[in-house]
């Protein structure tokens, strides 16, 4: 479904991820690991189109999207759940919905947002109420399930865990294995080599923009080295 | 009853502030610019309605006719005036909407000449009464416009999916454009709005006052500045209240201290004590 092929970006003259190859099947779940700086989230925004690419390729359902719009993925099946959630904080939660699937035709609407609601149902008591007086995790709620308005095959979620309490973090992470059962590819961002090694199907290390590290969640769970290579503690052997 | 009556003249000046400044800020907060030429359109409005009104027999016609075509001239203003410096320093938008405003005032004055024009007959000039409380009907007619007309754009901005996507766009516009929404045609919708709420209050006021002047807009172009500023800039609740405000502690002003100080020079005061006390404005920025 997604393919990076040798994709390189960066801001202005900086690099930030250097050739990394990647896939993302529909129902997978890809986690993207590493520490501060690792290029991570600037690959989910890369794929997203928010970040210039410098090289190589996207390829979505063998389509080159490498110089797509932000707007033209959504409308391919790419969402955003991006890092700080970035979610509009003056309209309430039912208007950060409406927004997600602004690209969508209007009559989806409704049946888009019984399908977020099912998914969270503590957002129909925060229903109307502003984004930017909701908790970390109602935030974080909301923020997936704008994605989700737009119909998407493929989910982009940056740091899931982030500032959240383990509650609210086990609710996303259901919704997110609840996504692959639908069907839908998941790539995310984690700090936490626990929960991604968890919930992922397959794990790839990034350090200093360059992938060290790929496997299953199963290799990566009896893998110590990963968790070191993942807090810049040591490097793997063997790094792609 | 005098201050019953002075607090209804306090909303009926700050109805028409409130048309005037409600577009400023929508203005400020999509685009962070000063939109002072904002003025100059106002005038356009007037001039637009008395011009048809006094050649067809029809006010209503005049005001069907000025309020649509301000709007689209704010469209115009924005296309070659704003959206060309839009990546330069606020200042600069700043400087060239003051260019254009006088530009606008001095053309007023070159084509219809400088003592104004009046309406032939002139219009919701009986009073109205209700009890002891009486107004004229082109003041209830303000009131009533304004009500309606904020209603409106109160309506269009919580209940359709495109005034869902301007507040979204006001927000974080790269966000709003990443779901889809068509950022730009938010800009032209916002001038437009903007513009053709300005028109609407210099129609009621030329109606009121029976007068379109060329600099009829002088007065309103920093009134309405101080009223943004006031409400937090950006922040159209916020401005709504600010106006009202305004617009009753001018009345009351102009009774009590009125030997004082002019009109205007109470609002200014009211502005530097606010400020003095919440430089943020009443309300916050958004």
């Amino acid at each position: 479904m997604l393919r990076l092929e040798a994709m390189s970006c960066g801001y202005g003259g900086m690099r930030a991820v250097e050739a990394l190859d990647l896939d993302v099947n529909a129902g997978e779940i890809v986690a993207l690991v590493g520490s501060n700086g690792a290029g991570k989230s600037s690959t989910l925004m890369a794929t997203a189109g928010h970040v210039a690419l410098q090289g190589g390729r996207i390829l979505f359902d063998g389509a080159d999207i490498s110089r797509a719009s932000p707007m033209a993925r959504v409308a391919a099946g790419i969402a955003l759940s991006p890092e700080g959630r970035r979610l509009f904080r003056d309209l309430s939660v039912r208007e950060n919905l409406i927004v997600g699937g602004y690209v969508r035709d209007a009559a989806h609407q409704p049946g888009n947002m019984d399908t977020v609601l099912d998914l969270f149902p503590r957002l129909k008591e925060r229903f109307e109420s502003l984004a930017g007086t909701l908790s970390g995790g109602e935030q974080q709620m909301v923020a997936i399930g704008r994605a989700l308005m737009s119909e998407p095959r493929l989910v982009l979620i940056d740091e899931v865990s982030l500032g959240l309490m383990p509650k609210m973090v086990d609710v996303c992470y259901r919704a997110i294995q609840a996504l692959k059962a639908r069907g839908l590819a998941v790539l995310l961002v984690e700090q936490s080599t626990a929960r991604a090694f968890a919930v992922a199907d397959r794990v790839v290390v990034l350090e200093s923009g360059r992938a060290v590290w790929r496997g299953s969640a199963a290799e990566a769970r009896g893998n110590s080295a990963v968790i070191d290579a993942y807090l810049g503690v040591a490097k793997v052997e063997g790094a792609a | 009853m005098l201050h019953v009556e002075l607090t209804i003249q306090g909303l009926i000046n700050g109805s028409m502030y409130a048309l005037m400044a409600v577009g400023l800020t929508l203005v400020y907060g999509l685009l962070r610019i000063l939109h002072v030429a904002h003025a100059g359109l106002y005038t356009l409005g007037a001039y637009i309605a008395v011009l048809i009104a006094n050649a067809t027999g029809s006010l209503a016609l005049g005001a069907a006719v000025a309020i649509p075509v301000v709007g689209l001239a704010g469209m115009i203003v924005y296309r070659l005036l704003y959206e060309p410096i839009l990546h330069r320093p606020p200042y600069v938008a700043l400087i060239a909407s003051i260019g254009l405003f006088i530009v606008m005032e001095e053309s007023y004055r070159l084509i219809f000449g400088p003592y104004g024009e009046t309406f032939n007959a002139p219009y919701l000039a009986e009073r109205v009464s209700v009890g002891p409380i009486g107004a004229k009907a082109a003041e209830v007619a303000m009131v009533a416009g304004a009500i309606v007309l904020l209603g409106v754009l109160a309506f269009l901005s919580k209940r359709t999916r495109f005034g869902i996507a301007w507040r979204a766009t006001v927000t974080d516009p790269a966000m709003a454009r990443a779901f889809g929404v068509d950022t730009i045609a938010v800009r032209y919708a916002n001038f437009f709005i903007a513009s053709a709420l300005a028109a609407s209050a210099a129609v009621l006021v030329a109606v009121l006052n029976n007068l379109v002047e060329p600099t009829m807009g002088s007065v309103p172009s920093y009134k309405t500045l101080a009223i943004i500023v006031l409400g937090g800039l950006g922040n159209v609740a916020g401005t709504l209240v600010a106006a009202l405000a305004l617009g009753v502690i001018e009345a009351f002003g102009t009774i009590y201290i009125g030997h004082l100080l002019d009109r205007d020079a109470i609002a200014f005061l009211f502005l530097v004590l606010v400020l003095m006390i919440r430089p943020q404005g009443l309300f916050a920025a958004r």
